[in-house]
Order: structure tokens, then C-alpha cells, then sequence
């Protein structure tokens, strides 16, 4: 042989002797060093590899002494030679597809654990594109090999690898025009004739999946109806099967007509026949849950007159029937771009739905057991299901985020305007906050710092109204007993401590006297505000007309009539002021300076005119504070010229 | 039988044929009405089915009672008390000759006892102070309950001859005290009417439970481990021996005055309840209303 030359048959036998050796040496050394030793290019050493590779697994098969195991071992060493560059990349769907098509099924399953497991290497980038088509085909033809109904898991698991080796927005996976599974249909028994009940069993072998023969299988005679059976429901309940199959169906008025009526008629019956939670069905549920995980068992509908009874007490099938219902539903209601222009509900079917939609939540929730978290959870699969609705109808674009691809650093274009450009920009230097309220509330004293010196701000109370009641119960005259007053008080004479080391110089003077307690130490101090303070004495019955005003903002015209000067407006008090006021408060308004934002803001609050006055009343008294006086607001109330009213006050 | 004659009817009392196949239905206006239940159960029952197969005027005024026994349907209205022949009604005759006689309460607060064959009254019993609504046999000791207007159920038996006030017990005083409804299961007993429906335990003659429905009821019966019973109320109630409700089942007719479970046949068996409406409601299942029959 000559070296130079490229001989197929010669490199296909190296290969095969030196795939051999490898699979002994669990290696792929012999490979690449056979690879790197033949003449030719690289495109014919692949490919000759290629073949030796399948002609090794293909004697493997035929060996029928050879397991699983070897064959996995053979696809591996073909995996990493595609990584090594020595084969071509289609070569393990190659020699995948040829295992599973000369494989029984049980043992495919093995293999296919090995797909499984591989996933991460088939998306990857050398693989993924050579390989899906072969990977698709290959699974389809798995899927048609196995049943539904009995090698449920395995297909399953098929799908699910499907679902993960291919991206989201992989067209062939989608069912983009949303079509409908029309092949399935739900037979039932229309006329007697059909009736399966009381005839010999038949050889009708296409139909023993959905309607069951029964126990009649070996009885040669007909065997009549031992329980009563309500045909008209049975019939009615099963007919809306159809509708649920092929929900295009429902645009057609006369069949519409059909499906509410039947509609009407079973969820009448689910409602009247209430399930109970019983006892024996909790248990039952208890014994599934042990026995390892929830058996959920999605059978076709079995359709048989005798099941009726049983089906209707049964609450996973009535939550079957439910769901249908709502998936309906929202089928009908939500837009599909494939949908054509003539399906359309109007008005009063739309509003037919409505109301069907809420009496099913209804029913499910009290459909035990957990009745309330099924309905949760389908409202919220429902809710969810939306988003992908419009996603397909967006086109299925892909979830996977393109990066940008200039990656300049770009300023970041402002949506709202930065607070140098309007703070302090308003007319009379009023300041804009970006919001009115927050404007308004700003431009009260837009200085911070005057606005805390502003005597509205001031809550420490002077020393004569703390000490009032100190005081007069220091009157001997008044005959207090010492436990009763006010000074006893553990709180109270703390406060008073603080008040006096803020107001009153008495507290630094030193003294020589020693106080036993607290209580006597104030009673002393007490006694010598008294002495200092002598106008303040707050004897309610001997009232001057004049008194020292610090609001400078109220206008005192008139004498006020005593006893209450110092008394701070009540609610009851503004309650009966607002209900005289009525709908004269906005002169009062005026007379309490309300500013004219505040007067547009009672007015946007309340309609009723008598609570527009309480507002009013209630605003003055937050703003004043503790000089929302009686006389305060009397005085106003004259100005304002409302004296019956500012009499009637001044009464209670 | 005009539109406006059907709005006033009430069925007052049904009950089924000793074949199980029929059932017969009295209304207010004297008439009593026989329904096929085979052709009103089969799968291809139409409108026409739900009508009855015959009608006739038993009485000149309202029939309050119906009976079946083994060949006659007897029927009583306002002081006679009429035998049909099932078999001349219905064209199928079970024959069966049995000795009994019959119970009858009447108005004049006495209960007579009659010898069907001869059709003679055998004796009477005395001892209600009011007029007697309902009977009820207890089979096993052979002996008769009686419960009527004066609120006193009696026992009537070979020898002993008990009697207690109901009213005490369970009483509702803005009802009334009248016993409307009686039947037994031999060891309890389940009565009703003005005072609340309550089921008592007969050797100890104890109210066991007291059900608490609105409206007073007419006619309740035992099956199988549930109570149903109706009257006041457009509804059927299940309810269990414990004494809570456990389900109100909405039917037809606004006011229900009569109740019957088919027993006579396994494939006719079914519930029909009857009332201030032309409607007999038709159970298959016990819990919604399948079909209405009408007059």
C-alpha cells in the first residue's frame, strides 16, 4: 500500500480495529493517533471514520450477546471524537437513531436515559445545529412507537426532552394557529338502540376505549336496567362534550342556543347536588398521599348510563368538567389572531359568560376537599395562560435578550425634569415641587427654618397653664388633700421638671432647703410661681373683659362675654356651629383667613354643605392649634355676621 | 282543566302501585291521576310521557289521602273513602289475597279500624282530643301511631295504649301544636308539623334530635340512613339521624305537601314529591330533580 494514497477500504479497517481497541482502553487515544497517522484529507478520514463507527455498532447489535452498556460506550467514543475533530458531527444521531431502531422498547428506554442525561451536549454549539432534525425525527419515532394510555411516562418523558433541547420560540413546536383537537370525540349512547346496556358484547373492538361494556361481558343474555336512569341528563351532559371539542362551534347562533340551555340545565344540578367532604374520601386521600405522591389519573371520559349516578358524587370529575368550562371560556373571550373575523360574541352572550363564569368559581369552591385553593390556582393558570395568548399572537418572539450591540455609555434621558430646573422657578418665588399637593404644603412657609420658629410649632406649654392646676390646689383655701394632688403625680412632676429647667430661673437658683421628694421639692416651686405669677391664676369666676392675645391673626371686636376664654373649641361645639353655618360657611372663611386653595379644597372634599363647615371648622382648629379658642372663634363668627350663632355658642 | 284551574291545583297525596310501575297522584279538585313511570323513565320519554295516561274524578272534593294496597288503590277525600281496582285502572293485576285491614283516622278524632275484605269496621279507638292527621304502622309489634291536631302522638297496640305529648319537647309555639307527620322505623320515630321535626328513640320515648328547619312539614320518611322530608318551603331536605341538615334540594312547587319513595320496583325506584303546583318532581338520584310530571 501506498502511503500516500487514500484507500477507503484500507481506513476503514484501521479504523474499526483501532475503535475496537479503544472501546477495550476506554480511551479515544487509538483513534486519534490512527486519525493523525492515515494519508488523505480530512474530510475523507472523517467520514471513513464515520462508517467504521456505524459498521462497529451495527456488528455490536447483531451480536446478540452485546447490552446497553456496550452501545453507549461506542456512542460516547464517537461523542468525544467529534470533539476531538477526528468525526463528524452527525455521527451519534447516526448511530443513536440506528440503536433505537434495532432496539425492543425496554431497552430503548435505557438508551434514551443517556439522551436525556446528554442534553447539555446536544445544545451545545457543535453539536445542536447537525443534530436536532435527527434528534426531532428520532424522537417522533419513538412517540409513534409507544402508547399514550400505557407507556405514559415514557412518552412524557420524550416530550419534556423535546421541550428542553429546543428553544421556546422554536416554530415547529408551537401550535401557532391554535387549532383545536378535533379527533376528539366523546361517544355516547344517543338513541336505545345504542345503548350497550342489555346486548351481547360485541366484537367492537374501536370503541371499547371510550364506553365501557360493562359487566356483561360473558353473559349471553340481555340484562335489564336495575336502577332508574335519567336519560335527558345524560344525554344533555354528554352532548356538551362536543361543544368543548370544538369550540368554534359556539359562534354559531343556533348551536349556541343548544349549549346554553344544556349549560343551564347540568350546573343547575351541580348546584342542587351538593358534594360533601366525607370522612371516607379523606382517608382514601391520606393513603394515596403516603403511598407516595399524589395518583392523578387522567382517563377519557367514560360515558356508560349507569356511571351517571356515581360520576355526578364524584368531586374530581365534577372539577374536570368545571375547568372545562372555564377554559372554554376564556377561549371565547380572549383574542386570537387566528381567529377568524366572524367569530364574535355579542353582548348578551358575552354577558351570559359573566355571569356562567362566576356560578363555576363558585361551584368549585364548594367543591370539596380544598375547594377554595383549586379555584385559586385555575384562576391564576388562567391569568398566566394569557400572557402566553399574547405572546403567540405577538409571533412567539424569543425570550433570549439580544446584547446591545454598541455598548456606548448613554446618558439616561431624564422623564421628569430635575428639581434645579423648577424649584424656586414659580411666579413670586414660589417653589414647585412637581406635585400640587406637596407645593401647596411646601409653600406654607417655604423657609424650613422659620417655619419651626413660627409660634404655631411651639408645643411646650407656658408655666401658668402647666401649673395651674398646681397652684390652685396649693391654695389652702382650697382644702386639697395632700394624696390628691396633682403633684404626687410620678409623670406629672417629671414633666413639670422639665418644664421648669426650660421656663423658669427658679430651677438654677441654689437653695438650701431640703426636699424629701419630688413632691415636696414642687409643691415649693409651686408656691413661689404662684407668688410671681399672680394674673394668671386661672379662677374661672373672675373673668376681665380684656385679656393679652398672642394670636395676632384673630380680630376681637367685641367684649367677650366670661367664663370662656381659655376653652378650646369642642367637636360637639363645631359640629352644632357647622350645622347653623350650613351653607354660609364661606363668610366665616373669609373671617378665618382660610386661604382660597384651602376654601377650593372643602369644596372638592365634601358635597353636603353642612360637612363642607365642619371641614372648615376642623381646618381652622389644625392650623390654630391651641388658640382654636370659644372666644377665638366667636369673635369670628360676629365679625363674620353670624351673631345668633356666636351667641348660641357661647351658651353651651 | 284551564290555565287558571292548574295554577291553583295541589297535589295532595300520591302513591305507588304494588307493581311499582305506576303512580297515582290526588290534586284538590277531586281528581286522581295515573302516570306511567316505565314510559316516563325510558330513554326516548318525550313531553307526552309526562303526562298522565289517565284522569279521573275520584271524589267531589279534595282527596287528601291515597293508599295502595296489593290490588286497590284507596282513596279519601272529605268523608268517604273510595276502593279502585288497580287492575281495572291499569290493565295489570298482581294476584294476591292478603288479610288485611285498614287504619282510619278521621275528623271526628277517633281512629277506625276496617276489615278490607268485607269492608266493615272491626272497632274503633278512642282517645285523641282533636282530629287525627296521620298514621303510622309499626310493624314489628303490630302497633299503630297516631298524631293529630291536639299535639299528642299516641301508641295504639294489643294491649297498651300509650300517649305523650310531642309539643313539649320540641315545640314552636308560633306554629301551633298539631302533628302533621308520622313514621316510624319501629325502634324511631320521626314526627313533625307545628313543632320542629324531631326524632325520637321509641323504647325510651326520648327525642334524640331536633332538626332544625324552617316551615312546617308535612310528610318525612326514613331511607336507608337519611331523613327526607318536605313541607313548608319549595325544597326536599336530607337530613342525617344526628340532626344537622345536610342538604336542601330545590324543587319546583313553592309549597311541598307530599313525599314517595318507589320501593315496589328496583328499576322504577324513585322519589316524587308533590305540592301547591301542578308539578309532581321526579328524583332519579336523590339529589337534583330530574323530570316533572304534570296533570
Amino acid at each position: 500500500m501506498s502511503p500516500s494514497v487514500f484507500t477507503f477500504n484500507d481506513a476503514k479497517d484501521k479504523f474499526t480495529a483501532a475503535t475496537r481497541s479503544a472501546l477495550d482502553s476506554k480511551t479515544s487515544k487509538p483513534l486519534i493517533t490512527t486519525f493523525s497517522q492515515l494519508p488523505g484529507n480530512e474530510a475523507e478520514k472523517k467520514t471513513t471514520l464515520d462508517q467504521a463507527l456505524r459498521g462497529v455498532l451495527e456488528a455490536e447489535i447483531v451480536n446478540q450477546k452485546a447490552n446497553c452498556d456496550d452501545f453507549l460506550a461506542l456512542i460516547d467514543l464517537s461523542i468525544d471524537s467529534v470533539t476531538e475533530g477526528i468525526c463528524s458531527a452527525t455521527t451519534p444521531f447516526l448511530l443513536l437513531g440506528d440503536v433505537l431502531d434495532c432496539l425492543p422498547l425496554d431497552q430503548c428506554d435505557k438508551i434514551f436515559t443517556f439522551v436525556e442525561e446528554n442534553v447539555a451536549t446536544w445544545k451545545s454549539n457543535t453539536f445542536y445545529s447537525a443534530g436536532k432534525n435527527y434528534l426531532l425525527r428520532m424522537c417522533n419515532d419513538l412517540l409513534r412507537r409507544l402508547s399514550k394510555s400505557q407507556n405514559t411516562v415514557f412518552c412524557g418523558r420524550i416530550q419534556l426532552f423535546l421541550a428542553r433541547l429546543f428553544p421556546l420560540s422554536e416554530k415547529s413546536g408551537l401550535n401557532l394557529q391554535s387549532q383545536f383537537n378535533l379527533d376528539n370525540i366523546t361517544v355516547f349512547n344517543k338513541n336505545e338502540q345504542e345503548s350497550t346496556l342489555g346486548q351481547k358484547h360485541v366484537e367492537d373492538k374501536e370503541e371499547g376505549m371510550e364506553v365501557e361494556e360493562g359487566e356483561m361481558g360473558d353473559e349471553d343474555e340481555p340484562a335489564p336496567c336495575s336502577i332508574p336512569i335519567d336519560y335527558n341528563l345524560y344525554r344533555k351532559f354528554w352532548t356538551l362534550q362536543d361543544y368543548f371539542r370544538n369550540p368554534v362551534q359556539c359562534y354559531d347562533k343556533f348551536l349556541w342556543m343548544t349549549f346554553l340551555k344544556y349549560s343551564d340545565e347540568t350546573l343547575a344540578v351541580f348546584k342542587s347536588y351538593k358534594l360533601d367532604d366525607t370522612q371516607a374520601s379523606k382517608r382514601k386521600l391520606e393513603e394515596l398521599r403516603t403511598a407516595g405522591g399524589e395518583h392523578v389519573y387522567f382517563a377519557k371520559f367514560l360515558t356508560s348510563e349507569k356511571l351517571m349516578d356515581l360520576q355526578l358524587s364524584d368531586s374530581n370529575f365534577r372539577r374536570h368538567i368545571l375547568v372545562q368550562y372555564l377554559i372554554l371560556f376564556q377561549y371565547l373571550k380572549g383574542q386570537v389572531k387566528f381567529k377568524s373575523s366572524s367569530c364574535v360574541l355579542n353582548d348578551d352572550q358575552c354577558l351570559w359568560m359573566e355571569e356562567t363564569s362566576k356560578q363555576v368559581y363558585q361551584l368549585l369552591r364548594e367543591t370539596p376537599p380544598d375547594g377554595d385553593k383549586f379555584a385559586a390556582m385555575v384562576e391564576h393558570i388562567l391569568n398566566t395562560e394569557e400572557n402566553w395568548n399574547s405572546w403567540k399572537n405577538e409571533g412567539c418572539p424569543s425570550f433570549v435578550k439580544e446584547k446591545p450591540v454598541d455598548a456606548k455609555p448613554i446618558r439616561p434621558a431624564r422623564k421628569r425634569l430635575a428639581p434645579e430646573d423648577f424649584l424656586g422657578r414659580g411666579p413670586d418665588r414660589k417653589i414647585f415641587m412637581g406635585n400640587d399637593e406637596l407645593t401647596r404644603l411646601w409653600n406654607l412657609n417655604p423657609d424650613n427654618m422659620e417655619a419651626c420658629k413660627s409660634d404655631s410649632r411651639e408645643f411646650m406649654p407656658s408655666l401658668e397653664e402647666f401649673f395651674e392646676e398646681a397652684i390652685e390646689q396649693a391654695d389652702p383655701a382650697n382644702m386639697v388633700e395632700d394624696e390628691y394632688k396633682v403633684v404626687r403625680n410620678s409623670n406629672y412632676g417629671w414633666r413639670a421638671l422639665r418644664l421648669l429647667s426650660r421656663r423658669s430661673p427658679h430651677f438654677f437658683q441654689p437653695t438650701n432647703q431640703q426636699f424629701k421628694s419630688l413632691a415636696d421639692y414642687l409643691e415649693s416651686m409651686v408656691i413661689k410661681l404662684a407668688k410671681e405669677l399672680p394674673k394668671d391664676i386661672p379662677s374661672e369666676e373672675i373673668k376681665t373683659g380684656e385679656e393679652d392675645d398672642d394670636n395676632s391673626d384673630n380680630l376681637l371686636k367685641e367684649t367677650d362675654s366670661p367664663g370662656m376664654q381659655n376653652k378650646l373649641v369642642s367637636n360637639q361645639q363645631m359640629d352644632e356651629v357647622a350645622a347653623k353655618l350650613g351653607s354660609q360657611w364661606k363668610t366665616l372663611a373669609t373671617q378665618l383667613e382660610m386661604k382660597a386653595a384651602e376654601i377650593r379644597e372643602i369644596e372638592t372634599d365634601s358635597e353636603d354643605t353642612d360637612m363642607q363647615a365642619k371641614l372648615l371648622l376642623v381646618s381652622w382648629q389644625d392650623r390654630e392649634g391651641a388658640q382654636a379658642t370659644v372666644e377665638n372663634l366667636v369673635s369670628a363668627l360676629n365679625a363674620a355676621g353670624f351673631p345668633k350663632i356666636a351667641e348660641a355658642l357661647t351658651e353651651t | 282543566m284551564g290555565p287558571i284551574e292548574l295554577l291553583h291545583m295541589s297535589v295532595f297525596s300520591q302513591s305507588f302501585s304494588p307493581c311499582g310501575r305506576f303512580l297515582a297522584a290526588s290534586n284538590n279538585y277531586g281528581e286522581i291521576a295515573i302516570f306511567s313511570l316505565s314510559s316516563s323513565l325510558s330513554p326516548e320519554a318525550t313531553g307526552v310521557n309526562q303526562k298522565p295516561i289517565l284522569t279521573f274524578t275520584a271524589h267531589e272534593g279534595p282527596i287528601f289521602a291515597l293508599l295502595s294496597t296489593d290490588t286497590h288503590l284507596l282513596s279519601a277525600g272529605n268523608g268517604e273513602i273510595s276502593a279502585w281496582s288497580w287492575g281495572e285502572l291499569a290493565k295489570q293485576v298482581r294476584e294476591q289475597s292478603r288479610d288485611n285491614s285498614l287504619a282510619v283516622g278521621g275528623g271526628d278524632n277517633n281512629i277506625h279500624v276496617m276489615d278490607l275484605e268485607t269492608g266493615v269496621f272491626k272497632s274503633v279507638l278512642q282517645g285523641h282530643t282533636d282530629y287525627i292527621h296521620c298514621l303510622s304502622m309499626r310493624e314489628r309489634e303490630g302497633e299503630l301511631l297516631s298524631g293529630g291536631e291536639d299535639g299528642a302522638v299516641r301508641i295504639w297496640g294489643e294491649r297498651l295504649d300509650y300517649c305523650w305529648n310531642a309539643v313539649i319537647e320540641c315545640g314552636r309555639p308560633q306554629y301551633g301544636k298539631w302533628i302533621s307527620c308520622l313514621t316510624t322505623d319501629s325502634d324511631w320515630m320521626l314526627c313533625g308539623g307545628g313543632p320542629s321535626l324531631s326524632l325520637w328513640h321509641l323504647r325510651s320515648l326520648s327525642p334524640t334530635s331536633i332538626f332544625p328547619l324552617s316551615g312546617c312539614q308535612r310528610q318525612a320518611m326514613f331511607y336507608q340512613d337519611l331523613i327526607l322530608a318536605v313541607g313548608e318551603g319549595h325544597f326536599l331536605s336530607h337530613c342525617l339521624l344526628g340532626g344537622e341538615v345536610k342538604s336542601l334540594i330545590p324543587c319546583s312547587p313553592p309549597s311541598l305537601n307530599t313525599l314517595a319513595l318507589n320501593t315496589n320496583s328496583t328499576e322504577h325506584r324513585v322519589l316524587t314529591v308533590g305540592g301547591s303546583s301542578d308539578q309532581i318532581d321526579v328524583f332519579t338520584n336523590l339529589s337534583y330533580k330530574a323530570f316533572s310530571l304534570s296533570f
